[in-house]
């Protein structure tokens, strides 16, 4: 019996990163997807009204960036010190602009304001945060000192949500990155659950 | 002993939370603050071109969470369980629409565009954040557990920024009311108080 119990929406959504640091350190957990027409009923038993949600030890936690660094603490994915745990938190927290900008042009109704976002985004946000975090990560493809942390895993989700938006090579002339993006993949556990995962529109 | 070292502009803005953790962890630190003229030389050397950076270790840290809860770490008030943390991490994050919503109507410049989202803001947007997190804040005036940690402090930084310009908001609000009190009279913020620089933000 699983001591995690994650409850989200059918979707990758703001869960995924979640669902792949459970992956990458091989932690069975309840994956609870429910359905638009029961979330009015849960709602209000959620601790600030919105999801995703992990019960565990008898607590109920939400906010998926506190939920994924607990994940990663349980995973022995946080980094070694704590200046490693600032950096790894400093990297994950650098991704929000860029996130939020993504979230505002997905949900932007005029058409005429949703294309100006996305050139936006192309043409100024995405190549100035993939160069600057070009810098922040090593060689060897890690952010956090020389092996895998939660904020290599919690790029390689973001990239995957922008190619899915912005079709093309980004990460051209990008070793490092490059090299993030190829460590994710090849942990065992990430490799099989991006197989397996439901498939869902977002 | 390592040595801090803040940057930031002569703001309490994104700085603040990070200066009160330092003083209630009796923690000594630089505490620099440069003029707007001096920032377009130091953006490139910054990590992401931000500030507040901290330097510790001959790294730098930038994001002003990452560096808050740094120095929460150093300073004892992360949370003595990884559920207590994490549960830390969640009221502060859930504080951050909040804040930002607060922030924009602070910033915004068109006179009646600001009385419409001081309005908005004050009637719709901070009672029911205020409701919820009194429920969350223990009647024995901590968010988590029972001793103080990094998260009561950010709710009083956050409310501090916000009492000016509402002042009665804790009104009726018990257990928020403690976590206040109990905020400032802890010995290094009472004393960081008094000392601090005055400024508009």
């Amino acid at each position: 019996m699983p001591a995690y119990k994650l409850t989200y929406f059918n979707a990758r959504g703001r869960a995924e990163p979640i669902r792949l640091l459970f992956a990458a350190a091989g932690i069975k957990y309840e994956d609870v997807r429910i359905e638009g027409a029961d979330w009015p009923a849960l709602k209000p038993k959620t601790p600030m009204g919105y999801l995703p949600i992990l019960e565990v030890d008898g607590a109920t936690l939400c906010e998926s960036t506190a939920i994924a660094r607990f994940v990663a603490k349980r995973a022995g994915l946080v980094g070694k010190d704590d200046l490693q745990q600032a950096k790894a938190d400093m990297i994950d927290d650098g991704m929000k602009d860029i996130l939020r900008k993504l979230i505002l042009m997905v949900l932007e109704k005029d058409e005429i304001k949703k294309e100006e976002l996305k050139t936006d985004i192309s043409e100024k946000t995405l190549p100035e945060f993939l160069s600057k975090y070009e810098n922040l990560a090593n060689p060897s493809g890690f952010f956090v000192g020389d092996s895998l942390s939660w904020v290599d895993v919690t790029f390689y989700n973001l990239i995957e949500r922008v190619r899915a938006m912005f079709p093309g090579d980004h990460l051209k002339g990008k070793p490092n990155l490059v090299k993030v993006m190829a460590n994710v993949k090849a942990n065992p556990g990430i490799a099989k659950w991006v197989k397996e995962r439901p498939e869902s529109a977002f | 002993m390592p040595a801090y070292k803040l940057t930031y502009f002569n703001v309490r803005g994104r700085g603040e939370l990070i200066r009160l953790l330092f003083a209630a962890g009796e923690i000594p630190y630089e505490d620099v603050r440069i003029e707007s003229d001096n920032w377009p030389e130091l953006k490139p050397k910054t990590p992401m071109g931000q500030v507040p950076i901290l330097e510790v270790d001959g790294e730098v840290i930038c994001q002003s969470m990452a560096i808050a809860r740094f120095v929460a770490r150093e300073a004892g008030l992360l949370g003595k369980t990884h559920l207590d943390q994490a549960r830390a991490d969640m009221l502060l994050d859930g504080g951050i629409d909040v804040g930002k919503l607060f922030e924009e109507m602070v910033m915004e410049k068109d006179a009646s565009k600001k009385a419409e989202k001081k309005k908005e803001f004050g009637e719709k947007t901070l009672p029911p954040f205020l409701a919820l997190y009194e429920g969350f804040a223990g009647d024995n005036g901590y968010f988590v557990g029972y001793s103080l940690t990094w998260s009561d402090i950010a709710f009083f930084n956050m409310m501090d920024f916000i009492t000016a310009e509402f002042p009665s908001a804790l009104d009726g609000y018990c257990n928020l009311t403690k976590v206040i009190k109990i905020v400032k009279r802890v010995p290094g913020i009472a004393k960081w108080l008094k000392e601090r620089p005055i400024t508009d933000n």
